[in-house]
């Protein structure tokens, strides 16, 4: 099959307008951002679709990425925008796949919009509706580390940037609706099924963080100056909320900081024994941040094997030794809580004998793994799509074809594969692309 | 000139306010003549900002756009598509760089960094108001792109090109297809032997119709650009014929008495020069090394009936409008002495190691003669060094602790010393980690400023070493074989191939790809892409995505077959042209043609031809010559508002 | 990093960087924060090759106290002869200086690799001292 030339083609099945896509991609992170524009460019028709308000994944979320320190928003908007609105790609936001049905070459599928309360296309991002809005809840896009409003923009950059009314905390005061200058909050909003038919498909899932709180004896939860990678994140990215790093408790600005590497990887007893890939590196990178941030603060980054091998990795974790950072091989026993919040790390000292030591934080940050997402075969009503033994997506031609899974013509790309980095992301992303497109030729 | 510039001041987060006074950046320029719209935003790359900048171009009706924010090379496209978008030529757009080279560049000094930016942004302004609607030329491009390297990484591209439609030339310079894993088995994480790998690609390569593979032969020379190549290969005769008779090839073999070391084995068994790399060496014909021919060459002639001793090196060129390099990597070649290294008998590196264990015959692991039954492993020999190679090799340590792994499946118990500075079994591979240990392996940790010792002692090739796991203890072990596990370098000819492609090479000697992150196939050379090995240490599978993301990236470049051009070309001003010529000398693409026209000389400038270096402008002695987006309305107008406080 | 007294007379740079090559050292140096003074002001060009004589000229008329040709060397994408071509260029300037009593050393030029950005930093800093010893003399 030749690539459509025409923007998206309209079938007419059973005397309903369903449109046909050459591929559908699922998941609007970097790696479905990346798949989606090669098959665009290549001249196929692509929807794709995200289950969060806004597409841009986890990466949009990150401070700086390793080992450049560029700003990750600032290289992730562009490739956002370019998705947004390309002739070749439709959207779907807070939207999820609720059925695909294999028919010999084709793949019904059925997807739910859920309502946002507010139309779309009318919004203009104005914000008058957060401003209006009198409740207030932890903001999930900042990990709970500030409030946000319940009618409210997700964040700066999302795209669409499109308000959200989130109907669980919403007191319907309907203030909101009395200040909206386009009138486009609209209360009475169904979810709405939308039937399309696409040629392939694209698992560009991502993956979902460790839940630090099954670690109970790192005290995640309970001790507040205990947070987790992607609190930290949020707290050094050039819109960071506080200006500054500080520890919840008090506001205090800490004077140590400890990371813990390997929460929730290489651990047999939560049922994860592989290595998350990047967790290493965020917490060397964040390690350089915070001494740019809190220049008189010492970090200390306890891990079982630093795994710096990707282009430039090594040489940035020598410079950040270099920088005064210091790295302990050591395991983290368990944490414990002093009366003033600071925090007690036992561990046992591999490289100076093995004894069990103890060490005093004003902060520690967990440096939680990734796992897979595992509802994803469900999806597949009548093929069965195989999982591999650490329940990520099965490549069942690793070497020759990555991005082939069990089923003909359904391709995986980025972590639902298995841990990545970003740029093994955007290079699974766009094996799959290729693999696709040859797919669809040969269809 | 321009009346109704937009200007945009971007806080980029905090990235630049923390440092530039935005405000009274826009306190400076708001009342400059030309100016009719000054704003801050947060992040002006956001969807949203760019929404309202296209708005802003149709309800303002501004004739100019400036945005002051970070580096051209990250947005320049994104708000040029902005100016189209509200309507306006993309050229009327001026990007100011008040990040990079301001707020970042002088964030010690708040003060300066917000002169700067002022400065920076009149300057925009001033040029924004000189500058003039350009179009894009829109040429034709060849379908077709040039693969160099049969590795995995170039096998696999050159198939999905070809399924993709477009003309491929796979060029390798060996006789052989394959690339470093044809010296391998057993692979890491994979049941799939290498043999096998190879064998299927090879047998794709050859089912496509629109894919011509080059074996023995080198780029030589290539000119044009993106969409238009010209590249020229040259190609070393094999002197069989391609009809050969193999029975008499192998009479021929047989009677050859030369032997020279095998390159494919590094020396460790020795060849005749007719001969393949292995015996399953693919395609199934082999080469003849008349070279080294010595007194094999009397044989050679008897047979010359069945050979093709008179075939030359032949240059051939093809048209291409993309090319992909996956010209792979060489073990890391430790120097005479170092760990041992051709000194002690018994020392190895990894990759003579795999060729030990192929060699071997069932059952015995051999060396020299002798049963291997103990190996010790160093890593990080040629990585991760202080000076020197200071890259991690990524794929060493999986392949050793895999190899150590898979050896027992094959010969009796051999036991495993793993002397290690870092173990980087990333993701999944960590099983393998896991499972070494289980099996018994021993693993040893030295400090990374201290390097192991190999020295002979009581006759024996012996590892010293700080142990740090057992609390810095000095631990000496003896195995048979002592195997320095050595990373990857680039190839040896990774010079003479940039310089054929003129692709960048990073720090690391491997090539350098456009951005890190986002853009690891592409290179700042349009139409050059990088795959596999060449760009830095992977492993097959890894290669192969690469590869199959560079195929997509040519493919998304060359499938509608034609290419914009940008408009950034030579201008001759004809009513002061003297014919001189002195730019026809200079012009480095022979752009530049002279014309009779009634009389007078005049130069002419071939579009298509010309790529907007400029050379021209600065030799011409009539100043007639201008480039377009630089000229001197422009220039002289930064030049002067940059320096006019 | 200066006081009062040497703000006055804070020579003022005017570098010309090539878009593939030089902008991007100029721009890691930013990136790494390395600090440079924050009087030397970029503007980008396809080639150093392609500067016209008469830019330079007016930037000195128009006050600049230094130029400095950020040079493509061997990396020039357009052609290996880069370095030799910025050369002549600088020359044929340097003559047109003299006539007009400008001192040669004003204009500088080195060729600044794509990841050079500590030479750049380097340049910068010589240059910005050298040229403020000359305004002292």
């Amino acid at each position: 099959m030749e690539p459509t030339t025409t923007n998206i083609e309209k079938q007419t099945a059973a005397g309903v307008d369903v449109t046909t896509y050459d591929a559908l991609v699922i998941g609007g992170g970097i790696g479905g951002e990346e798949a989606a524009l090669n098959l665009a460019n290549m001249g196929y028709s692509v929807i794709m679709v995200e289950k969060d308000y806004s597409i841009g994944g986890k990466m949009v979320h990150l401070s700086k990425v390793f080992p450049t320190l560029d700003c990750s928003a600032c290289i992730t908007t562009p490739k956002m925008s370019e998705t947004i609105r390309h002739p070749n790609i439709e959207i779907l936001t807070y939207s999820e796949v609720r059925g695909i049905e294999k028919d010999g070459k084709i793949f019904n599928t059925s997807i739910v919009k859920k309502p946002r309360y507010v139309i779309e296309a009318d919004c203009t991002g104005c914000q008058l509706c957060e401003q209006a809005c009198p409740v207030v809840v932890q903001d999930q896009y900042q990990y709970d580390l500030v409030g946000r409003k319940a009618a409210y923009i997700p964040f700066s950059v999302a795209a669409p940037r499109v308000a959200a009314i989130d109907i669980e905390n919403c007191t319907l005061c309907g203030a909101c609706e009395r200040v909206c200058p386009p009138n486009c909050i609209d209360f009475t909003m169904k979810e709405e099924v939308i039937d399309v038919i696409v040629k392939s498909v694209i698992i560009a899932s991502g993956f979902e963080l460790f839940d630090a709180k099954k670690i109970p004896q790192y005290g995640f939860g309970k001790y507040k100056n205990v947070i987790h990678a992607m609190q930290m994140e949020r707290q050094l990215v050039p819109t960071r909320p506080y200006n500054t790093v500080l520890r919840p408790k008090d506001g205090k600005m800490p004077d140590n900081i400890a990371y813990v590497l390997c929460t929730g990887s290489r651990d047999k007893t939560i049922g994860n024994p592989i290595c998350s890939q990047v967790c290493c590196m965020y917490s060397i990178k964040q390690a350089q941040l915070i001494m740019g941030a809190l220049p008189m603060a010492d970090v200390t980054i306890y891990y079982m094997d630093i795994r710096a091998y990707g282009k430039g990795f090594h040489e940035f974790y020598i410079q950040t030794k270099n920088m005064g950072v210091e790295f302990v091989k050591g395991k983290i026993a368990k944490i414990d809580e002093k009366d003033d919040g600071d925090l007690v790390l036992h561990y046992e000292d591999i490289e100076n004998g093995g004894a069990p030591k103890t060490a005093t934080y004003d902060m520690v940050v967990l440096a939680v793994g990734v796992l897979p997402q595992n509802n994803i075969p469900e999806l597949f009503k009548n093929e069965v799509l195989e999982l591999d033994e650490f329940n990520y997506v099965k490549q069942t031609d690793k070497l020759v074809n990555p991005g082939m899974t069990t089923i003909d013509g359904v391709f995986v790309a980025g972590t639902s594969s298995g841990p990545m980095d970003i740029p093994d992301t955007i290079l699974s992303a766009g094996s799959a692309s290729a693999e696709t497109a040859s797919y669809l030729r040969r269809l | 000139m321009k009346q109704k510039i937009g200007v945009y001041i971007c806080q980029c987060g905090s990235n630049i306010s923390d440092y530039v006074d935005v405000d009274k950046v826009l306190d400076s320029v708001k009342d400059l003549e030309g100016v009719s719209l000054v704003k801050i935003t947060m992040f002006s790359c956001s969807d949203s900002t760019q929404n309202e900048m296209v708005d802003d171009i149709k309800n303002e009706d501004l004739d100019g756009l400036v945005v002051a924010s970070c580096s051209p090379k990250l947005h320049l496209p994104t708000f040029r598509n902005v100016a189209i978008r509200g309507g306006l030529n993309p050229y009327n757009y001026v990007q100011v760089n008040i990040r990079e080279q301001g707020s970042w560049a002088h964030s010690d000094n708040p003060k300066k960094a917000t002169e700067k930016a002022i400065q920076l942004v009149k300057a925009g302004i001033e040029r924004t108001k000189y500058s003039n609607a350009l179009e894009k030329t829109v040429i034709p491009s060849e379908k077709a792109v040039a693969v160099i390297g049969a590795g995995i990484a170039g096998m696999k591209a050159a198939i999905e090109l070809a399924d993709m439609g477009l003309s491929v030339y796979l060029i390798e310079k060996d006789f052989f297809v394959g690339g470093r894993i044809t010296q391998w088995e057993d692979l890491c994480t994979v049941e799939e032997l290498a043999s096998d790998t190879v064998t299927r690609l090879y047998d794709e390569v050859k089912s496509k119709d629109n894919l011509t593979l080059f074996l023995g032969a080198t780029a030589e020379n290539m000119s044009g650009s993106v969409g238009n190549f010209k590249l020229t290969i040259n190609i070393r005769p094999r002197y069989i014929k391609s009809d050969f008779n193999k029975d008499k090839i192998e009479e021929l073999t047989g009677k050859c008495k030369t032997l020279t070391p095998n390159e494919f084995d590094f020396g460790l068994t020795k060849r005749k020069i007719v001969f393949k790399t292995y015996p399953g060496a693919l395609p199934d014909i082999p080469v003849v090394d008349i070279k080294n021919a010595g007194d094999d060459i009397n044989i050679i002639n008897e047979f010359k009936d069945h050979l093709d001793l008179d075939r030359k090196d032949e240059s051939i060129t093809v048209d291409i409008g993309s090319v992909i390099l996956a010209t792979g990597s060489d073990p890391y070649t430790p120097k005479v002495g170092e760990l041992g290294y051709k000194e002690i008998d018994n020392v190895v590196t990894f990759q003579e190691f795999k060729r030990i264990i192929e060699l071997s015959p069932n059952g015995k692991l051999k060396y020299n003669g002798k049963d291997i039954k103990s190996v010790g492993y160093i890593y990080c020999v040629g990585s991760c060094q202080a000076e020197g190679n200071m890259y991690c090799s990524r794929f060493c340590c999986t392949c050793a602790i895999s190899t150590s792994l898979s050896i027992n499946k094959r010969f009796e118990k051999i036991r495993f010393y793993h002397v290690y500075k870092h173990i980087r079994t990333y993701g999944k591979q960590e099983v393998l980690y896991d499972q070494a240990g289980r099996q018994g392996d021993i693993f040893f940790k030295f400090d990374e400023d201290e390097e192991p010792v190999v020295s002979m002692v009581d006759g024996e090739g012996t590892i010293t070493f700080n142990d740090l796991l057992t609390d810095g203890e000095e631990i000496s072990v003896s195995p048979d074989l002592i195997v320095l596990v050595t990373g990857m370098v680039p190839r040896d000819d990774y010079k003479r191939v940039a310089e054929v492609f003129k692709a960048p090479i990073g720090r690391d000697k491997f090539f350098n790809e456009a951005h890190p992150k986002l853009r690891p196939v592409e290179t700042v050379i349009d139409g050059i892409m990088i795959a596999g090995a060449s760009q830095g240490p992977k492993s097959i599978s890894e290669s192969t995505k690469s590869a199959l993301s560079a195929a997509s990236k040519a493919d998304a470049l060359l499938h509608k077959g034609e290419i914009e051009l940008e408009p950034t070309l030579a201008m001759i001003d004809t009513s002061l042209c003297e014919g001189s010529g002195l730019c026809i000398q200079a012009c480095p693409f022979n752009a530049i043609t002279m014309i009779d026209a009634g009389g007078k000389k005049l130069a002419q400038v071939e579009k298509s031809a010309c790529k907007g270096c400029g050379w021209c402008l600065a030799v011409c002695p009539h100043d007639a010559i201008e480039l377009a987006g630089y000229t001197n309305n422009e220039m002289e107008g930064m030049i002067e508002s940059l320096i006019t406080v | 990093m200066s006081n009062n007294q040497n703000d006055q007379k804070d020579p003022k740079i005017l570098v010309f960087s090539t878009e593939k090559i030089s902008d991007p050292a100029i721009d890691l140096a930013g990136l790494l924060k390395l600090h440079y003074p924050a009087t030397a002001y970029t503007i980008n060009v396809p080639c150093s090759s392609g500067i016209k004589p008469r830019w330079i000229m007016h930037a000195f008329e128009k006050g600049f106290d230094g130029v400095f040709i950020a040079a493509d060397g061997t990396d020039c994408p357009y052609s290996i002869e880069c370095t030799t071509k910025t050369g002549e260029l600088v020359s044929k300037v340097h003559g047109m200086m003299k006539e007009k009593n400008i001192t040669p050393a004003r204009l500088k030029m080195a060729a600044i690799c794509s990841v050079c950005a500590e030479p750049f930093v380097k340049h910068m800093k010589t240059f910005h001292s050298e040229l403020s010893a000359m305004a002292s003399n």
